[in-house]
């Protein structure tokens, strides 16, 4: 401390260990929150086609269609450790081929301070709905749910289940040419 | 022909040391209180960020009074007159000519 550069030194040391202490708090203040809500989802249209897959084997595969609607209330999800919200809404289905399928169909990133209520009518999925086989037509048990990446400032990067879903089949003949 | 001091006392560059690590504590803690309050964790920052200017303010720069306790220096030996009596007593070596 016997020169302007120590004492420069040792004062920037301690500020930016002090700064690490103050973000561990932030860090521990959150870590044990409860961020699951509820989320009620709803699909207005469905439909499956049977089209050449030319992405992948050029085959025919299975392409749901469908459309959506979506309420959710966020704001309770936000807190000083939540910089913003990547919400995704994945269909979950069993095919003969495969136990588990889970196909992400729509994703929205809402950012702290944005509205975080949302109510969605009708809308078109963003993402293809691809089975990689002929597991949908006539698939009885398809559950729609939306989950949330939750981006902190320091911390877990959890990602979070809602408590609602919705199951929906899809019908059993193919609708007609695209 | 400026007798521009740069230097802290002991006591002065503790006092400084404490004084730094009290003031950023004190901001640190009062930022995470607000930045709590208002759930904004840029606050907390940003009050932590001004107790490290205050900081710098008032313990980096060399001020008059982190000297007000000089140190206190023999009166120099004339060690030319006394050969004798400086060699015998060793301690007294290394205060000859600080000049």
């Amino acid at each position: 401390m016997h020169t302007v550069l120590t004492r420069g030194n040792a004062t920037v040391a301690y500020s930016l260990s002090v700064l690490a202490c103050l973000t561990f708090c932030c860090f521990v203040s959150t870590v044990f929150l409860d961020y699951r809500t509820d989320a009620n989802i709803n699909t207005v249209r469905v439909l499956v086609k049977n089209v050449p897959d030319y992405g992948a084997s050029r085959e025919k595969h299975d392409l749901g269609f469908l459309t959506f609607d979506l309420e959710t209330n966020l704001t309770s999800v936000f807190n000083w450790n939540v910089k913003q919200l990547f919400i995704y809404l994945t269909a979950e289905y069993k095919t003969p081929s495969n136990q588990l399928n889970q196909v992400v169909l729509w994703d929205k990133i809402i950012l702290r301070g944005e509205n975080a209520v949302l109510d969605f009518k009708n809308v078109n999925t963003k993402y293809y709905f691809w089975d990689d086989g002929n597991g949908l037509r006539d698939n009885k048990n398809v559950s729609l749910y939306l989950s949330w990446n939750i981006i902190p400032n320091a911390g877990l990067l959890p990602s979070v289940k809602s408590t609602g879903k919705h199951v929906f089949k899809f019908p059993s003949e193919y609708s007609s040419s695209i | 022909m400026f007798d521009i001091q740069t230097h802290m006392d002991f006591v002065g560059q503790a006092k400084a040391e404490r004084w730094s690590r009290l003031i950023i504590t004190f901001f640190g803690v009062v930022g995470l209180i607000y930045g709590a309050i208002v759930q904004q964790f840029s606050q907390t920052v940003y009050v932590l960020g001004v107790g490290f200017l205050l900081s710098s303010l008032i313990t980096i720069p060399p001020w008059p009074f982190y000297r007000n306790n000089p140190l206190k220096w023999q009166k120099p030996v004339n060690v030319e007159q006394k050969p004798q009596t400086a060699a015998e007593s060793g301690d007294e070596g290394k205060t000859k000519k600080k000049k």
